[in-house]
């Protein structure tokens, strides 16, 4: 069963379909997700809301295709995940999300530049292609005066803006952020948050996860997990 | 990824922990060099073996006493004899003693050899200036006396000595002749000798008629063995040995000397390349250890990397090209210090220095190997990490 939702058409970026997911811990089984559906279209910035240990970090693995569902189907961008192999997944992955997580995940010692370059590295794009859209993506964040600093160099802010052009620097069909203004003071967070708006507002889909529903607002959408289910939001029929 | 991109991201990550790399590479290093100085010495050796022994002379065949209580010395008579057999070109008894020359204030301990005028051709020396010793000067057992090259220049003695007087153990002895040197060193010399009529010896040095050696050139190198056969009996016969009884003789073919001292050699440079790949494989265990600690320090690189789009192959040929650029490195170091070493050894032995690409070639690969053989197990250690806890882990 595919969730169908209002809007027919275009098919769903994200298409959970009761997906579950189990984990055993010191042999006792943890249901961190249950029965979960879920669809994002195409452009949409939906928001999942939910307190600590309610199962968005299982979402957003699975979402992000770095786990898979114990049971139930998901489509990413049409493909089903289920049937890909490790490399499979790699190689979706690479083409199809841009990952911005809570704790920046630069690489260290490695220049702005380098780092918003590595995803196209492993799409084998050729060296002066990256740094042309490495450079481009970072001048789009306002880091144009950056690209050869390292993390260490960079503010928190700015860390998070590098990793938000490594995100779109592969143009991926969907953003997935993991509490991108966690770890970022209220003015940096508010920053990014634009940053993310503004990328919406050019037709991006966005998931954004977080803890905070004033960040949440950010979004267009919102949809509640509590202990591995969303609780209300915007279902799917 | 391709093969570029991997290097450059080894390089760069190496450059940013020099030191680390430089001690994990200083053990290939030292296996490498050791391996290339102890093999290259060993070749030295073996080359310098074989060519001692050509200079020698030609189809030349050693008799010499092989002693024991019920021994008969060899003779000059026995001598004799030998040059009788057929294929004998010729014969050049020898009666060694060592004693010192002295010219005016100089003075050199060297062997002093008894011999006739066979032995220029026996053992391959030419004349230089003056003439060697003659039938008539060695049967009269003058006291006349040719010498090397390097006893000569030991006594600052040059062509404007032949004719002088010089004296040996306190007797004076005239000059008729230096050699040309045959290009030895160090110990047992060829060059280093002074030549007497072998009556000379007898007579004022040793006394009797035994000889140390007869040397013996046959006329073609296709009748060693034949002529080796003829000595062994007619010795056997003259010694009056019965049928079952020890030879107290032996007759040295020098082809077999140059195999069995160049078999030697090889195995010895084999187990001294043995030895020294040893501290090779404790090497790449080195590189094998920094390389698990890496992977474990740079966890979160690896999900981060993961995440981004790499797929496991990517990230173990990452670590790979890290592991093989180390072992490489080291290797290429290795080779030169070894070369170095090698040709210093070279240098200091008298043998010179002989560049051997086989050598390098495998210490190449084997560097290569182990950077393959010990990078692996890390490298798929890194390539399985699950992105998840990999991107957790702190």
């Amino acid at each position: 069963m595919i969730p169908i939702g209002a809007a027919p058409a275009p098919p769903p970026i994200v298409a959970l379909d009761r997906v579950s997911r189990t984990y055993a811990m010191d042999g006792v089984r943890v249901e961190a997700l249950r029965d979960v559906s879920l669809a994002v279209a195409p452009g949409e910035f939906v928001a999942i809301i939910g307190p600590s240990g309610s199962g968005k970090s299982t979402m957003m693995n699975i979402i992000g295709c770095l786990d898979r569902p114990s049971a139930g189907a998901y489509r990413l961008a049409g493909m089903p995940v289920a049937e890909l192999s490790d490399d499979g997944l790699a190689r979706l992955r690479s083409r199809t999300i841009g990952f911005v997580f809570q704790s920046y995940n630069l690489l260290p010692r490695t220049t702005a530049l380098e780092n918003v370059a590595t995803p196209l590295l492993y799409q084998g794009v050729g060296r002066r292609e990256r740094t042309k859209r490495a450079t481009a993506a970072l001048e789009r964040l306002g880091l144009g005066d950056r690209l050869h600093h390292e993390p260490n160099q960079l503010s928190g802010g700015q860390q998070q803006r590098v990793a938000v052009a490594r995100a779109i620097v592969t143009d991926p069909a969907l953003i997935l952020a993991d509490e991108p203004t966690g770890n970022l003071d209220t003015a940096s967070g508010r920053d990014v948050l634009a940053v993310l708006r503004e990328l919406h507002s050019t037709g991006r889909t966005i998931v954004l996860i977080t803890h905070n529903a004033e960040v949440a607002t950010a979004a267009t959408r919102q949809v509640h997990i509590r202990d591995g289910q969303l609780t209300d939001g915007w279902m799917a029929a | 990824m391709n093969l570029l991109e991997l290097l450059r991201l080894a390089v760069s990550r190496l450059r940013t922990s020099r030191l680390r790399a430089a001690l994990t590479m200083l053990g290939v290093v030292i296996g490498v060099a050791s391996v290339v100085a102890l093999v290259g010495v060993g070749q030295g050796t073996t080359s310098n073996i074989t060519s001692r022994l050509a200079s020698l002379g030609t189809n030349l065949l050693t008799i010499s006493p092989t002693g024991g209580s019920t021994a008969k010395p060899l003779t000059l008579e026995d001598a004799a004899a030998v040059a009788t057999i057929d294929g004998v070109a010729a014969v050049a008894p020898e009666l060694q003693t060592s004693g010192t020359v002295a010219v005016g204030t100089q003075n050199e301990t060297t062997s002093i050899v008894g011999t006739n005028a066979a032995y220029a051709d026996v053992r391959a020396y030419d004349v230089w200036q003056g003439s060697f010793l003659t039938d008539p000067t060695v049967d009269s057992g003058l006291r006349v006396a040719v010498l090397g090259a390097t006893t000569a220049s030991n006594l600052n003695l040059d062509a404007s000595a032949i004719g002088s007087t010089i004296s040996i153990n306190g007797l004076p002895f005239r000059v008729i002749g230096i050699l040309q040197p045959k290009g030895g060193s160090g110990f047992n010399n060829p060059d280093d000798e002074v030549l007497v009529p072998l009556a000379a010896v007898s007579k004022y040095f040793v006394g009797g008629d035994t000889v140390r050696t007869i040397g013996v050139s046959v006329a073609s190198g296709d009748r060693m063995t034949e002529v080796t056969n003829a000595i062994t009996a007619l010795l056997r016969s003259r010694h009056e040995l019965a049928a079952t009884a020890t030879a107290d003789f032996s007759v040295f073919n020098q082809t077999q000397l140059l195999d069995a001292a160049s078999s030697i050699s090889t195995t010895l440079t084999l187990l001294l390349g043995g030895i020294a790949s040893i501290s090779l494989v404790v090497g790449g265990i080195g590189i094998m250890n920094i390389m698990l600690v890496s992977v474990r320090e740079r966890t979160r690189e690896i999900g981060i990397r993961k995440a981004v789009g790499a797929r496991g192959r990517d990230i173990l040929a990452q670590f790979l090209i890290e592991a093989l650029t180390l072992s490489l490195l080291g290797g290429v170091i290795g080779i030169v210090i070894g070369l170095g070493v090698s040709a210093l050894i070279g240098q200091l032995a008298g043998w010179g220095f002989q560049f051997n690409p086989t050598t390098v070639a495998a210490a190449v690969l084997f560097s290569l190997a182990v950077g393959v053989v010990f990078g692996v197990w890390p490298a798929r250690q890194a390539a399985r990490l699950d992105p998840i806890n990999a991107l957790r882990y702190e």
